[in-house]
């Protein structure tokens, strides 16, 4: 319940089923100056960590991105003082060596590519255990869906960040699931994990919990509120990065856990 | 401070009645009402005249009131109204008069040739710009979707007043933002004027009476709303005799029932209607569908009852529902409710008096089950209004209008209540308080037969109270201080004079220019995470961190009627700036949030345009040509590197034409044509990855357009046996006849068939809908 907008997007689904058509059209889109994108992540899993560093490219070109090699990538723990300088294996694709991702840590990203330096800081919010999968089927509009729910206990006093990676039949993710707990502070929390796709009998769902910090969290919400599907043209915008200087994407130290459940 | 405020007041009130009582004292005067001859409703903007008297004359006011006055002597009173035989009556005039007109209508229906007296001019003298009429005859015949007639779908049709799209129950005047059309029902302000999440409005046109909207040059006894005033009256009720009316459409029916009270004396009206898609869905043996709710309804109703000769009492009430629901899993329940309650009182036959007490509210409540999650969530705005508005007819140059408003505002932003097994706490955000209140006068004067003034001022004061928590915000979003105030405190007070001044110059009989300044300020803002209208969308109040919004706008017109005023012109440009505008940061969180000022952006706006109309007014063909060029365009401190952008209601071009045929008595065709420029809209400029997936770039806020617009509707109407006791007729409408493929919504996905490439994705709502409607009347 992405409260009361996916209210009318409901209803307006059940119009569209009724009444509406769809038609792939072809739209005069300008291509705006390439723009550096950075996504980096250090978990609480055993290292090494990865930071991708890639471009845009114009709407109708194909979907790959060009690398970005020969930058200087470097994380700091700036809990220990540890700095990695970060080895550039696949281009684009910088790996740590020394690091080890701890639970309360600040790290420090820094990027110096193509003339210009990038920075961002992220620290590893607290684990949050991830008890069970379930599943919930709902009707709407005659037509059935089953989605998987994550059950967890938020701890209260402290405000939480969630966020659910969820792969099933080999459905590349579509849905980004994000979740804080403004209203759930301290709440035993059974969160539907809303998807295009219905979660067919005998289907395994493979979920991925991750607690992430709050920019992090304000970022990955905003990139999820561009997909306006089935709802009126909003004005989309590119999300608040919490790399500098214009970067687009993310740096996020956070934590890891993955559970299956068969729906039966 | 205060005593000051009040004495400013009172002089504004008392001064214009103590000038002007002298020079009216020789003159004598005629007043009362003018009704409909078969039904004794009153006619509301009907001309009375005095043959060979310079000056305008008066029209009646929203009570079918006028009073004309002038020296002893024998005179010939004209009384006019659209589609009514124009009446002429012998007065000798040598004291006040008081004196009841009955005008019929035309026989046959806007007939070129039974019109033969004199039209009258009324556009082109009076003092009036960017308003526009519509009757609820030419409503009747204008094609809409699903045949439903709907006030609002054909008000879109005049130029400067733009649809927000299909399926979204806004609209936008000039430039302006949904949220800032105040539209009044009886005087009541009805917050969410959509059914059905924005498919069809609130309003049953079986139940009004009279539209007028404003779209600049608003009198000074209107205030609150930046863009536009949309002033809805309601039936009285037939106070000769019994009548009952309906309709059967596609997906509601309507009934009406009115009649006397006591002979002469008053009358009722209540009028209804309901959709029962419901009532399909019930019939479903599919159990994912049969528990689905979706209808709406609505409830007009409304009294009058003459006290007596001065005396006029009005209760008005208007309630709507909707209520939709997918089985026990989600359900919504939305609607306003508004009741009117006023005294017309004649002082004497110069000053006409009205007390209006006003009672208006919306509210929503949400029900959500999902498993062990069982919550509700509920949001209201209630206003409490007194009004209290005098009519001083001065003599047949002068009129002055004045009085005071005030209005109380409680908005209960949202309350969660969550059952113990559920993954959310209970929510209670403050309820808000405030008081808005207006003193106001405007004087309409003729100052020589070809230069007519109207000016005045609205005094307005919008005042935040306690109790509550107050906060205030830095820069970079995190909370400053806060503040407690008790109950009744003024936490913040905002008070501004709003000028309005409008002017006409006749270059000929038939032939005007018009000029017209006015200030508004808006202090109630509707906040929406989309660019639609939701029925969860938020209204706030200035606030200490919300400023009133400003809208100074300039207009000037030409206006000219043709060949014995069977055509009708007018070009109107305007420009309009405002200030104190909204827009919100990114992933604003609008619900269930106490801080959601502290998610607001603010900045200006500015809009300018050029507006054409040519109207045939008359005769078997009748209709009209509207065309709109204009711009819109904000500048948001945080938004588009602090530059201007095209504001999402900018248009370039918009063009509505609607011809009306009425081939004999039992056919009538109508059709309407609309083209417009897409809306101004934020499309990608370019794509990336992001752990695997594709993410769009949008550098630039609406800096594209969605595909321009068109759309042919046709209607026509089969006119039954006409007895004396009954009524009948067919209406057959087909919307989107062309089968034009409308952008509802444009989504941009990867290629479901070649994920190495994405493409954009058009849905189509509506193509070629065809509707039935049958009505019937027992007379």
């Amino acid at each position: 319940m992405k409260k009361g907008n996916s209210i009318k997007y409901i209803f307006m689904a059940g119009i569209v089923l009724l009444f509406a058509c769809k038609k792939v059209i072809t739209l005069d889109l300008s291509t705006a100056p390439t723009t550096i994108v950075i996504e980096g992540n250090v978990t609480n899993e055993q290292d090494p960590y990865q930071v991708t560093i890639n471009k845009t490219v114009g709407f109708y070109q194909s979907n790959t991105f060009p690398t970005v090699s020969g930058a200087i990538v470097k994380i700091t723990d700036s809990t220990t003082g540890i700095t990695d300088s970060l080895t550039e294996g696949k281009a684009g694709i910088y790996t740590t060596s020394k690091l080890a991702g701890v639970i309360g840590h600040t790290y420090l990203l820094d990027v110096i590519a193509e003339g210009k330096e990038y920075k961002a800081s992220s620290t590893m919010p607290k684990q949050v255990t991830l008890d069970s999968i379930s599943f919930l089927t709902t009707a709407a509009f005659g037509k059935f869906n089953t989605n998987a729910v994550v059950n967890f206990q938020d701890p209260p006093g402290v405000s939480n960040y969630y966020n659910f990676i969820e792969s099933f039949r080999n459905i590349p993710p579509k849905q980004i699931h994000v979740l804080d707990d403004r209203i759930s502070d301290g709440r035993y929390i059974s969160r539907q994990l809303f998807n295009d796709s219905t979660i067919n009998h005998r289907d395994t769902v493979d979920v991925e919990m991750q607690c992430i910090d709050k920019n992090v969290f304000k970022y990955l919400e905003e990139l999820s509120g561009q997909d306006a599907t089935n709802g009126q043209p909003t004005s989309p915008a590119d999300p608040t990065s919490n790399i500098t200087n214009g970067a687009l994407g993310y740096f996020s130290a956070h934590t890891t856990q993955r559970k299956s459940a068969v729906f039966k | 401070m205060k005593f000051t405020k009040i004495r400013y007041f009172l002089l504004l009130v008392l001064l214009p009645a103590i000038t002007f009582s002298q020079q009216s004292k020789t003159k004598f005067s005629i007043s009362g009402i003018v009704l409909d001859k078969e039904t004794g409703e009153s006619l509301i903007g009907a001309s009375v005249g005095i043959v060979g008297q310079k000056g305008l004359g008066t029209v009646t006011n929203s009570y079918g009131f006028y009073s004309v006055s002038a020296v002893q002597g024998h005179y010939q009173l004209t009384i006019s109204f659209s589609s009514y035989k124009t009446d002429t009556i012998e007065v000798e005039l040598n004291k006040n008069l008081t004196m009841q007109i009955n005008l019929s209508k035309t026989t046959a229906l806007l007939e070129e040739v039974t019109v033969t007296s004199r039209r009258k001019n009324d556009n082109i003298s009076r003092p009036i710009m960017g308003v526009q009429k519509l009757s609820i005859e030419e409503i009747k015949n204008i094609p809409v979707l699903f045949g439903e007639q709907d006030i609002l779908k054909t008000l879109q049709l005049l130029p400067g007043i733009k649809s927000a799209g299909e399926g979204n129950g806004g609209f936008y005047v000039r430039g302006g933002s949904a949220d800032q059309n105040l539209i009044l029902l009886d005087e009541a302000v009805v917050y969410n004027p959509s059914h059905l999440l924005g498919f069809f409005s609130t309003f049953n046109s079986d139940a009004i009476k009279d539209l007028t909207v404003y779209k600049g040059g608003m009198p000074s006894e209107y205030g609150g709303r930046l863009s536009s005033v949309l002033d809805i009256k309601m039936n009285d009720g037939d106070n000769h005799k019994f009548r009952f009316n309906g309709g059967i459409g596609l997906i509601a029916s309507r009934f009406t029932a009115e009649g006397p009270l006591n002979k002469d004396k008053g009358s009722f009206i209540i009028s209804a209607r309901r959709t029962y898609a419901d009532v399909f869905l019930k019939l479903s043996k599919d159990t994912s569908i049969n528990k689905d709710i979706l209808y709406f309804y609505d409830v007009n109703a409304k009294a009058n009852y003459k006290l007596s000769d001065k005396d006029h009492l009005y209760l008005s009430a208007y309630t709507g529902r909707d209520d939709l629901g997918l089985g026990s899993i989600f359900g919504i329940n939305y609607g306003n409710l508004t009741s009117t309650l006023r005294w017309n009182h004649v002082f004497n036959s110069r000053l006409f008096s009205n007390t209006s007490l006003i009672y208006s509210n919306y509210n929503y409540v949400i029900d959500i089950t999902a498993g062990t999650n069982n919550i509700s969530i509920t949001s209201r705005i209630r206003d409490w209004n007194l009004k209290q508005d005098f009519q001083y007819f001065i003599n047949a140059n002068n009129k002055l209008n004045y009085g005071i408003d005030v209005k109380r505002h409680s908005i209960l932003p949202g309350t969660i209540t969550a059952s113990g097994t559920s993954s959310f706490n209970d929510v209670n955000l403050q309820k808000k308080l405030s008081l808005e209140s207006a003193a106001y006068i405007s004087h309409e004067w003729s100052a020589t037969p070809t230069v007519n003034i109207t000016y005045g001022v609205r005094l307005s004061n919008f005042s935040a109270l306690g109790p509550g928590t107050f906060y205030t915000y830095n820069d970079d979003g995190t909370t400053k201080d806060s503040s407690t105030y008790s109950s009744g405190k003024i936490v913040k007070a905002y008070t501004y004079l709003e000028p309005r001044f409008a002017a006409s110059y006749k270059l000929r009989e038939d032939k005007s220019i018009k000029f017209s300044y006015i200030r508004n300020v808006q202090n109630l803002h509707l906040l929406s995470n989309s660019t639609g209208t939701n029925p969860t969308d938020l209204w706030i109040g200035s606030s200490n961190n919300v400023k009133p919004e400003i809208a100074d706008q300039v207009s000037v017109g030409y206006y000219q009627n043709f060949k014995n005023n069977l055509y009708e012109f007018s070009a109107e440009t305007y420009y309009k700036d405002m200030q104190n505008q909204i827009d919100y940061k990114n992933g604003a969180q609008l619900r269930a949030n106490e801080n959601v000022e502290n998610e607001l952006l603010f900045g200006k706006g500015r809009s300018y345009g050029i507006e054409l109309f040519l109207k045939k007014k008359y005769g078997r063909f009748n209709g009209w040509i509207g065309y709109t060029l204009s711009k819109s365009e904000r500048k948001i401190d945080g938004i588009n590197n602090n530059q201007w952008y095209n504001a999402t209601q900018d248009r370039t071009h918009e063009l509505s034409i609607v011809g009306i045929y009425k081939k004999n008595d039992k056919w009538t065709f109508s059709s309407t044509f609309v083209y417009y420029t897409g809306n101004a809209v934020t499309y990608p400029s370019g794509k990336y990855t992001l752990n695997g997936q594709v993410f769009f770039y949008y550098p630039e806020r609406n800096s594209y357009r969605v595909p321009s617009y068109s759309r042919l509707d046709l209607a026509a109407t089969l006119q039954g046996k006409k007895t004396k006791k009954f009524d009948s007729n067919w209406s057959f409408s087909i919307y989107n006849a062309l089968n034009h493929a409308n952008a509802y919504s444009i989504n941009f996905q990867v290629d479901p068939n070649d994920p190495t490439k994405t493409q954009a994705v058009k849905t189509t709502l509506f193509k070629f809908v065809p509707s039935v409607t049958y009505n019937f009347k027992f007379l």
